[in-house]
């Protein structure tokens, strides 16, 4: 006589034993397996923040990862800790992942000690994107205050390899003060993308500052928005892009045309963790790009 | 849809079967509260003789058998400047005994979120499909709302459901292991008496719930009321403690921490159920907290419930069991919060 | 940390112990399936649980004990100034702990009571942190000898360790127990810091608050809901006062 309740082997399932692949959102698959990666190089950009260019190793692996402007990877240093991190490099290369981090807790803290070669797992990508179809044919304004010129820096790579898909195209980039500005080394070939136009501004000039002085909104004085036909993407601190959305919406742009990015509390990436809820909404599904209009709708978003 | 009876002699041997070659976790008086009433806990059993069926209601749900307090999600060895992952997703076979229909509801609603949605949880779906689960009908339980949030009764999610008639039990069978499991003891077909009874306790039940309750409007209220003083009123009492969320059946989110061994050998990642109401839920690195004060994440817990997750999947996340409101030390019970949310929308 | 490229640090660490009955540098020297790896981390200059020899070359001074004489508050401002990292380790350093006790008597009666006719020099027991700059406290009576090893290890890679943010509960509620408030017991466990896995709970005692208050603990709220459960308020006093951590938290 049977007495036993016949175990379900999920390790059997085809599924959990095909290749984990984090684009694939509705397949079960063993989650927490993460794509090991080599920090290839560091590149230290302020007293702060370093960009670190990983690898995936695994060749098949590297193969499978592509990801979307605007999307995020959890980072893990396997001892010490996993975090949300958004992509700062091209998206046009795969499983090659660039990351611009801040010291700020455990594993940055690790990370910012670690050197190259260093074995860290990244699972993802994850959550959603900046809409860079959509904008094809349209102005595009690109701004970021401070850390958040690090989501930026993909929809930048996206626009200068796609050029002659958008038409005018501007940068804007504020900080409180010139040494905090990110990826200064490539503001000269920003500079030259055909039909780019690209303004700085720090609040708090030092001595050897010659460019403009002031918030980043005072940007918008110098440059001609048409309202009927333009996509912003907005990132930065919550303060700060209310400020500017708010602008571009006086201005007539559609808050269903500018985009920003939230920053969540996240221990996951898979909608399951909660910690980055709003209301109904996990940032790490349907966010963390979300269109303004989305955002003015979330309770306690900004 | 099958259903039998199974008298309860008959039902002892089909536990005394159950015992000899599973796990058993059913609930087991294991203390008196202050005022001498029994509490009871799901727990690993190894005779009917520990079983108390006729339970009113569990101190904890029983949902740390399908997503435990803490679970290790990956361990990691590290030699020689490399390292390696090794995760493992089964789990062994277990029988839980005895369920409510209000936490097979609860399993349900987890089974949208860990087994339905994106990025289905392989740990989740993995004990879920090991557990061979047994509900039971019961009279109403003290301060629980369960008939107000539709879910006093449960069409699916278990092998086997008992409403007890007297002498025997009638028997929803589910799934073809529970009509295997219930085949290894006598079991008599369904006569008209048998469904008259059934009936009868059925309407017996339904006719004691007392709590007025309705929550047809609440996710519309609570954004409306978003700003309401009732949160400052309730906010403030709150402990920040997390009781409410390790107690209810249905709250799943997590914190999750790594350690590295004082040798550097092995390291773990490991998961930790978390409760919204604490107060690092929602800050980020940096020190920015999304949510600093405690009106606000008491607040988020009832949106998350009654309005978050209706939007995401047409009903709440409550089950009405107020473990949460028999939990809190202060006396925050939610069926009185929603009852002053709605006192105040009529002023 | 080869798979990373880091070298840890191994610090010269002293011990220290003042007023305090020693049972945290035991915690220390006690857990032996780790001991090893942990000195193997730190360099141990001065232990007197463990080692006979004392050097004055430290980086990191952990002190245990509270301070209650006036040699003992010099020798710790001498500590201070040759550590770069003063640590105060178990409740007695963090917050005075049990000697706090002292100080709600008359200093000569408790003199006269512990010592009757040799009275020794004795002054008010205060913290650590009282008398000198703490750089980390870890709390405990006594301390988690497991917690203390992950500061380590954060001490020796220099990244910053945080404590639990949640109180006891979660941690007693995690481990199945049944809540002793329900059962009728004195239980501080809402309002005092986890990352001790509730022992005492689960052993059947209510929490004395040996880990001092948590992060944003409601102390107003729950000594009301005690009141208003029967908890008498000198009982409920005592409680709080026991180990000194809730001092200007009790009305």
């Amino acid at each position: 006589m049977n007495t036993t309740i016949h175990p379900f082997d999920i390790e059997k399932l085809a599924d959990m034993r095909a290749p984990v692949d984090f684009n694939q959102r509705n397949r079960l698959m063993p989650v927490e397996k993460n794509f090991k990666a080599q920090i290839a190089h560091i590149t230290p950009l302020t007293d702060r923040e370093k960009l670190f260019h990983i690898r995936i190793l695994d060749a098949a692996e590297r193969q499978r990862f592509t990801f979307l402007p605007g999307q995020f990877v959890m980072l893990e240093v396997p001892g010490f800790g996993e975090i949300p991190v958004s992509i700062a490099g091209d998206p046009s290369i795969r499983g090659y992942i660039e990351l611009c981090i801040r010291k700020a807790g455990t594993v940055t803290g690790v990370l910012h000690s670690a050197q190259p070669g260093a074995r860290v797992g990244i699972r993802g990508p994850f959550g959603t994107h900046f809409p860079m179809d959509q904008m094809v044919g349209s102005d595009v304004l690109l701004i970021a205050g401070g850390l958040g010129l690090a989501p930026l820096r993909a929809p930048i790579f996206h626009v200068t390899q796609n050029r002659p898909d958008y038409r005018n195209v501007h940068i804007l980039y504020g900080t409180a003060d010139p040494g905090q500005l990110l990826f200064d080394f490539e503001y000269k070939q920003w500079e030259r993308i055909y039909g780019c136009d690209l303004r700085i501004i720090v609040e708090r000039p030092d001595d050897g500052w010659t460019g403009q002085v002031g918030l980043i909104t005072k940007l918008f004085d110098a440059i001609d928005v048409d309202p009927d036909d333009t996509y912003a993407i907005v990132c930065g601190p919550p303060v700060m892009f209310k400020f500017i959305c708010n602008r571009l919406s006086d201005m007539g742009v559609p808050m269903h045309r500018i985009y920003v990015s939230l920053e969540r509390r996240m221990h996951c990436g898979m909608g399951k963790c909660c910690r980055c809820n709003i209301g109904s909404t996990y940032t790490c599904i349907g966010g963390p790009v979300f269109d303004y209009w989305t955002v003015m709708n979330l309770k306690e978003s900004i | 849809m099958l259903f039998k009876t199974v008298s309860k002699d008959e039902f002892e041997k089909l536990v005394g079967i159950m015992l000899e070659s599973n796990e058993v976790v059913a609930p087991t008086r294991v203390e008196s509260d202050v005022h001498g009433d029994p509490i009871h806990e799901y727990l690993p059993v190894e005779s009917f003789d520990e079983i108390d069926l006729n339970y009113e209601t569990t101190a904890h749900s029983a949902k740390t058998y399908f997503l435990p307090y803490r679970e290790n999600l990956s361990t990691y060895t590290f030699e020689a400047g490399d390292w390696g992952q090794e995760i493992g997703y089964r789990a062994m076979p277990r029988i839980l005994l005895g369920l409510h229909a209000c936490d097979i509801n609860g399993l349900l609603k987890l089974d949208k979120v860990l087994a339905r949605d994106v990025f289905p949880s392989p740990y989740y779906v993995s004990r879920r499909q090991n557990t061979f689960v047994v509900g039971i009908d019961h009279e109403p339980c003290d301060g629980g709302f369960c008939h107000a949030v539709g879910a006093d009764t449960v069409t699916h999610g278990f092998d086997l459901f008992l409403t007890d008639l007297g002498e025997t039990y009638l028997v929803e069978i589910k799934s073809s292991r529970g009509y295997s499991m219930l085949g290894q003891v006598k079991t008599q077909d369904v006569s008209d008496a048998d469904t008259q009874a059934f009936k009868a306790v059925r309407h017996r039940i339904t006719e004691q719930f007392t709590t007025d309750l309705d929550i047809q409007d609440l996710p519309n209220l609570l954004d409306m009321e978003f700003e309401s003083e009732v949160w400052t009123k309730w906010g403030e009492k709150c402990l920040s403690c997390g009781s409410c969320a390790m107690s209810c059946p249905t709250c799943y989110c997590y914190g999750v921490e790594e350690r590295a061994s004082m040798d550097w050998k092995t390291g773990s990642k490991s998961k930790r159920l978390y409760a919204c109401t604490i107060v690092d839920f929602a800050e980020v690195s940096g020190g920015r907290n999304f949510r600093p004060d405690r009106k606000t994440r008491l607040k988020y817990r009832f949106y998350h419930q009654h309005r978050g997750f209706v939007e995401s999947y047409d009903e709440p996340k409550c089950v009405g069991c107020n473990r949460c409101g028999r939990a809190c030390l202060v006396g925050i019970h939610p069926a009185e919060v929603i009852g002053d949310l709605q006192r105040e929308e009529r002023l | 940390m080869q798979y990373l490229g880091i070298q840890p640090k191994r610090p010269k660490i002293a011990v220290f112990d003042f007023t305090g009955c020693e049972g945290c540098e035991l915690q220390l020297a006690n857990k032996e399936e780790t001991l090893v790896d942990f000195l193997a981390a730190v360099e141990v200059v001065a232990f007197r649980e463990v080692m006979t020899d004392a050097g004055d070359d430290y980086e990191i001074a952990l002190i245990e004990g509270a301070i209650s004489r006036a040699d003992e508050e010099a020798l710790l401002r001498q500590i201070r100034d040759r550590a770069g990292v003063v640590v105060a380790l178990g409740t007695c350093a963090c917050y005075g702990g049990v000697n706090r006790l002292k100080n709600t008597f008359d200093l000569g009666e408790a003199n006269r009571e512990v010592y009757g006719d040799k009275p020794k020099e004795t002054s008010e027991v205060r913290a650590v942190g009282d008398v000198v700059e703490v750089d980390l406290a870890i709390p405990g009576c006594p301390v988690n000898k497991a917690e203390v090893e992950r500061i380590v290890q954060h001490v020796v890679l220099d990244v910053a360790f945080s404590f639990p943010a949640y109180p006891v509960c979660v941690e007693c509620k995690q481990r199945f127990n049944i809540c002793l408030v329900d059962r009728g017991q004195l239980c501080l466990g809402p309002i005092v810091q986890a990352g001790c896995d509730a022992p005492c709970p689960t052993g059947g005692r209510g929490c004395w608050g040996c880990r001092g208050p948590a992060r944003d603990a409601n102390v107003p709220e729950y000594l009301s809901a005690l009141k208003e459960k029967g908890f008498g308020e000198d009982e409920v006093r005592e409680r709080l006062g026991f180990f000194g951590a809730f001092e200007g938290a009790v009305g």
